[in-house]
């Protein structure tokens, strides 16, 4: 197999060897495996998609977990909300299963839908920056460890984790700057005065728990949680619980979407898959910062052995816990009014700011003491 | 004026903000909703509730009262084998005083209060179209009633479909005939007969070359149009002994 002067088969044969010495090790699945890595082509595939920083970033927690994530949380959100509200939600869809894929027929309806870019827009950014903004969502995917799957291992995770998720707010502006428009011009002016608000606590609440357990390494941080983190730096939680509603725009803080003042703030001038892709943007951020979230405060991915599953244990359960913290903190959407913007800005610089830095001092104690 | 802002103590508002999401809390676990999932399930009201109406033509004794009680004048009599009433609804504010006032119970109301049409000429419904209930799509399968107890509002919900019909309340009042009291004070106008929503104008006869009334007692259905119109007041209605 020798086509212009490269060797594919020994090329495909490096890239096996590669995928087979790091592949996730899953003993119930370990005879369907072993006959699978047998046929010739599919034991490609089959070692790729087990191979384990594939696994992390694709699979689980990574690409597919966010993905089902997404379906469950708009339908969950808004069925939750009608809930306390004492509303049905979304029914029609699937009546059998109560509308449950009432996600999945909107993204399917967006697929289909005209995308309209509008005269005044900034074309080129109009349409790339959407698409752009899966890099800032997709990168952090790579450092957030599941046990034994991850995609790039590194002392310093925690610290690129958190550089990574305080991008996105960029590309919100930039997005809000491209659509050219004044709903989005005072959308995206909001969102960069929000930015300032919540991310230095965000940060700080971050430090905080590098203070505490001596190393920006997730791995670290998992293994010193003998005692939960909630429980090693309660104010740095309660820091993080209100910056991950503040950062993602849940409704005390939906300041720069904000529906029925201006109408989706920075996304308004976007239909079809286009907004459907910036439409998730917050969800998306929202499960990273709860993957963090996990790691810090609940324990990660320990806690939960299962012999016969292996190495899957790990990313299941940190996904698992993701979702349900994300299905609990969505339950303020029902309750809560919106705050004015220069309330929840003096809340932030205030309130919250002061709250980061007395974590930010409790926690170099614990970490001291400990 | 200087408006003064409202101060409200640091733990006073975290108090509130735990009792907002305890209650959160509660009502997702258990929700005091009383919403119905309108077109399957259907609220059982009262039967009171005035509905769509439904016409018995053997009872109608063609006597025009509900035409001319009507405040929207959305009743209008057309002629079949009698007068009788067709009503619009796109001028109906049911106040049902047609029901009401009907003398024989001709008129009555049913449990089907979502009446709804295609376009506006099929508003005006017919005498012929009111004899039974509309053809409705009936999605619901379930009935859900509301029940007060001590104060606290709760749905019981049956699988069981409602009969959307009522039966008709006969009025307490007796048939009357319309009789001649002073046939000689008679000027022979005949405006009596013009009036007689009778088609063939059976019930009141002037034999020839006499201009005096002759009343056929049993085609008369006492609706007493003529004893209003007689201008000599020699007619009058009697119950039928």
């Amino acid at each position: 197999m020798d086509v212009i002067g490269i060797d594919i088969f020994g090329i495909v044969s490096f890239l096996f060897n590669i995928f087979k010495s790091n592949m996730l090790n899953i003993p119930l699945l370990k005879p369907l495996i072993d006959f699978l890595m047998g046929i010739p082509i599919l034991n490609l595939i089959v070692a790729l998609v087990l191979w384990r920083p594939f696994f992390g970033v694709v699979i689980l927690p990574g690409l597919t977990g966010l993905m089902l994530y997404l379906l469950w949380i708009v339908y969950f959100e808004r069925k939750l909300a009608a809930r306390v509200q004492w509303r049905v939600g979304p029914i029609e869809v699937a009546r059998p299963l109560r509308g449950a894929i009432q996600a999945l027929a909107d993204g399917i309806r967006y697929f289909f839908q005209e995308v309209i870019v509008h005269r005044e827009a900034h074309t080129p950014y109009f349409v790339q920056l959407p698409i752009l903004s899966f890099i800032p969502i997709l990168l952090p995917l790579a450092f957030i460890p599941a046990g034994a799957v991850v995609g790039i291992r590194t002392p310093y995770a925690l610290p690129l984790t958190v550089a990574f998720i305080s991008l996105i707010p960029i590309f919100v502006i930039a997005i809000g700057w491209a659509s050219n428009s004044r709903f989005a011009f005072i959308g995206s002016m909001r969102e960069a005065f929000m930015y300032f608000a919540y991310e230095i606590p965000f940060v700080l609440a971050a430090i905080s728990m590098v203070y505490v357990y001596g190393s920006g390494d997730l791995y670290v941080a998992v293994e010193k949680q003998t005692i939960p983190g909630i429980l090693l730096n309660p104010l740095a939680f309660i820091v993080y619980l209100i910056v991950m509603l503040m950062a993602t725009s849940r409704l005390p803080f939906e300041i720069p979407e904000a529906d029925q003042e201006i109408a989706f703030g920075p996304f308004v001038e976007y239909s079809g898959i286009l907004f459907g892709l910036v439409m998730v943007l917050a969800y998306e951020k929202l499960y990273l910062m709860s993957l963090l979230f996990v790691i810090l405060f609940l324990g990660g991915w320990s806690g939960v052995e299962i012999p016969l599953l292996g190495d899957l244990v790990a990313p299941l359960v940190l996904f698992i816990k993701a979702v349900v913290v994300i299905s609990i903190l969505v339950i303020v959407r029902a309750v809560y009014a919106r705050y004015r913007l220069d309330q929840a800005i003096r809340f932030g610089w205030s309130n919250l700011f002061g709250l980061s830095v007395a974590s930010l001092i409790f926690g170099i104690m614990v970490g001291w003491l400990m | 004026m200087k408006l003064a802002r409202v101060e409200v103590k640091r733990a006073e508002s975290l108090k509130r903000h735990t009792i907002a999401i305890a209650e959160a809390f509660i009502q997702a676990l258990k929700p005091l909703r009383i919403t119905i999932e309108y077109p399957r399930e259907r609220r059982k009201y009262p039967d009171t509730f005035r509905g769509f109406i439904v016409f018995n033509p053997e009872r109608c004794i063609s006597c025009f009262r509900c035409a001319q009680i009507c405040p929207a004048n959305a009743i209008q009599m057309s002629v079949y084998k009698r007068a009788y009433p067709g009503i619009d609804y796109s001028k109906c504010i049911f106040c049902h005083f047609c029901v009401d006032s009907c003398p024989t119970g001709a008129l009555s109301s049913s449990k089907v209060h979502d009446v709804a049409f295609k376009n506006m000429d099929e508003m005006f419904v017919k005498a012929n179209q009111m004899t039974s209930l509309p053809k409705l799509h009936r999605e619901d399968e379930v009935t859900v009633e509301y029940e007060i107890e001590k104060g606290v509002l709760k749905l019981k919900k049956e699988k069981i479909r409602e009969d959307l019909s009522l039966p008709a309340i006969l009025p307490a009042v007796k048939a009357k005939k319309v009789v001649c009291v002073d046939p000689e004070s008679c000027i022979g106008c005949k405006l009596c007969v013009q009036v007689c929503p009778h088609e063939a104008r059976e019930a009141l006869v002037f034999e020839k070359d006499e201009n005096k009334i002759k009343i056929v007692i049993d085609k008369c259905f006492g609706c007493g149009l003529c004893v209003r119109v007689c201008p000599m007041n020699v007619l009058r209605l009697e119950v039928v002994k």
